[in-house]
């Protein structure tokens, strides 16, 4: 939920309870005002009522209203209870009870008593119970609509800089290469915010190009003392002392500074697209492509007799660096390769937007989500790096495709999504 | 045949140097950038071979260097740096062939061997060891006048045998130099096997001598005596 809309139900449920406590006395309050009011009316009626006492002298009943309620009788026997109090009075026109308010006194005068009654009817309470309600339902709503408003433009104006810095946040990305900077702005606690965050992004810019600079330095920096050891051992080989045993260590540490600079290569290549240092960008036919690398691997795909399949009705076209589109296709292309079993098949379907790999072979030994982490193997097969995938990974982030993994109908299944 | 090597870390050079000067050349060596430009700009060499990353400056300056001068040197960039930037910066330049490091000293003198024959076609065409005969621009080979026909991968491995002619090669730097990068996903030492078997029947068949010896555990010699 939003802020905003939070702020806006707190205020509405204190406001609840305030206007309800609000309405309840402008009740009583009203109540008795208007109580007072016509106590106030009966009780001059009384006086007038005394004069014309005074002045008649009679001892028939007076009428002093139309509906004879009100009216001046001689007293005989037992008084009643003078004073205010509230009563009903049916009311002949529209047909029901209405409350009114009755003033009974006694007044003597030469002699004989008079019973004076004073009737006046009286607001009924539920019109004035509806009248309040909606006089409040109606400040309600325009509280609410208010505080709307209000919320709105503050939203506009007030949250404004906040919002900017979140969404430059969701957009910030480090292995873009960019340095953020989050403007200043003249509310304290923004303000605040966005040099804690130039800060925070600052420091982390620095430590992420320093590591990826390290890794790309320490990769290049070893292959220059690889070469000097590669070199030694070629000139030690042609030594013609050499007895059998000698000859099979050699071939042992040849085979190591072998790997070692493979490693080596896959390592910066892996650095180098995580720099992003390749930046040609071609419209690159992967059906092509495809074609190419599956012919590098020709000879090995027979060797190990597996049915290759290629499934492409229609040409995919990516926008990417070329060589990157090749060393993609490559490493997944080897992958299906490699863990791929004698007879076995290689799937490849070019689809709208779509790549698919697909082989046969043993089901994995790791978690899937493992599958793209570095050095991550599956079977500690000698001749894998263990950073194919990872390569894959790397060239699919760098141009936000998805490269997503399956296993189903012992095929195992690479996806890339190039939307 | 003049070689100058340009290449500061002392353990390579000197390999490098006395690989070389067994193959026959002439090899001159600087380690530092200003040693390199003033030979370079001094002596007239057929071949050099120059480090990219160099103490005090940068061997694509001495392409430039060379190339202002108007050199006819066939020029190897050999660098720590695979970079494709580097590589057609130096290309552009006009080097002549881009090697990266760790490279084998059996491809790099197949190299340099490559370069000195196209420098010099005006002299001899082909390449003759006792009854074979290999004609580089038309990649044919002849046997005792009889020409062989050879797939793309057994011509190259003849030549690149030819080129290291009495040196132990191993099937590692065979395998680099037949499939380069790609050389590592396979299990190439079968398929040098394959390639070599086929290319030896070719050759015997046409009463060609059996030249490539197996060493065990290594690799393959191409001896030819004399």
């Amino acid at each position: 939920m939003k802020l905003i809309s939070k702020t806006l139900i707190y205020y509405l449920l204190v406001s609840l309870p305030l206007l309800l406590v609000a309405g309840l006395l402008s009740y009583f309050l009203i109540k008795t005002e208007l109580r007072d009011g016509t106590d106030e009316t009966l009780a001059s009626d009384k006086a007038q009522a005394e004069k014309l006492i005074q002045s008649l002298n009679t001892s028939y009943p007076v009428y002093l209203s139309v509906d004879s309620l009100s009216n001046i009788k001689l007293s005989s026997g037992a008084k009643l209870k003078s004073g205010y109090s509230d009563t009903l009075v049916f009311n002949i026109e529209e047909g029901e009870s209405v409350s009114a308010r009755m003033l009974r006194t006694y007044f003597s005068f030469n002699g004989s008593t008079f019973q004076i009654t004073l009737l006046k009817t009286t607001m009924e309470e539920e019109e004035l119970l509806e009248g309040i309600l909606a006089t409040f339902t109606m400040i309600i709503g325009l509280l609410f609509l208010s505080f709307v408003i209000v919320n709105w433009l503050l939203s506009k104006t007030l949250w404004k800089p906040f919002y900017s810095t979140l969404s430059q946040l969701k957009k910030y990305d480090i292995k873009r290469h960019e340095q953020q900077h989050f403007n200043s702005e003249n509310t304290i606690e923004f303000n605040q915010l966005n040099e804690a965050l130039n800060k925070m992004t600052d420091k982390l810019y620095l430590d992420y190009i320093q590591q990826k600079e390290f890794t790309e330095n320490a990769s290049h920096e070893m292959q220059t003392p690889l070469a000097v050891v590669k070199a030694n051992l070629s000139l030690l080989m042609q030594s013609p002392h050499l007895k059998e045993e000698e000859m099979n260590q050699l071939q042992t540490i040849e085979n190591t500074v072998k790997k070692l600079s493979s490693l080596n290569k896959a390592l910066i290549l892996l650095s180098k697209i995580e720099n992003n240092q390749f930046v040609d960008s071609e419209t690159v036919s992967i059906k092509t492509i495809v074609s190419r690398v599956t012919g590098n691997f020709a000879e090995v795909i027979q060797s190990k007799s597996i049915h290759l399949n290629i499934e492409s009705s229609e040409d995919l076209y990516v926008k990417m660096d070329p060589a990157l589109a090749e060393i993609l296709l490559t490493n997944l292309l080897q992958n299906a390769i490699r863990h791929n079993k004698s007879e076995g098949k290689i799937i490849i379907a070019i689809k709208h937007n779509q790549l698919e790999i697909s082989n046969t072979g043993e089901p994995l030994n790791i978690p899937k989500e493992d599958m793209f982490i570095r050095f991550k193997k599956n079977d500690a097969s000698k001749e894998s790096l263990g950073l194919g995938l990872s390569i894959v990974n790397g060239i699919t982030n760098l141009y936000g495709f998805k490269v997503s993994y399956s296993y189903a109908d012992s095929l195992h299944r690479f996806k890339v999504d190039f939307t | 045949m003049k070689i100058l090597l340009i290449e500061d870390e002392a353990g390579l050079r000197q390999t490098i140097k006395h690989y070389l000067h067994q193959e026959g050349y002439v090899v001159e060596s600087a380690a530092d950038f200003n040693k390199a430009a003033e030979k370079a700009g001094v002596y007239d060499y057929d071949c050099i071979l120059v480090d990219i990353t160099l103490p005090a400056g940068s061997g694509l300056d001495i392409v430039k260097q060379l190339k202002d001068k108007g050199s006819k040197a066939g020029i190897i960039i050999i660098s720590a740096k695979n970079s494709s930037t580097d590589k057609i910066r130096g290309l552009d330049l006009g080097a002549d062939d881009y090697l990266a490091k760790p490279f084998d000293l059996a491809e790099l003198n197949s190299r340099v061997k490559a370069l000195i024959r196209r420098r010099n076609f005006d002299g001899n065409k082909y390449i003759t060891i006792n009854e074979i005969e290999i004609s580089p621009e038309q990649r044919q080979v002849k046997v005792n006048g009889e020409s062989v026909n050879l797939t793309a991968k057994e011509y190259d491995l003849l030549l690149f045998f030819i080129s290291n002619k009495n040196r132990v090669i191993s099937k590692n730097t065979i395998s680099e130099h037949l499939w380069g990068d790609d050389s590592d996903q396979m299990d190439s030492h079968d398929f040098i096997y394959v390639h070599l078997r086929n290319l030896r029947k070719k050759l015997i068949e046409k009463g060609c001598a059996d030249y490539i010896k197996t060493i065990y555990g290594i690799g393959y010699n191409f001896k030819v005596n004399g």
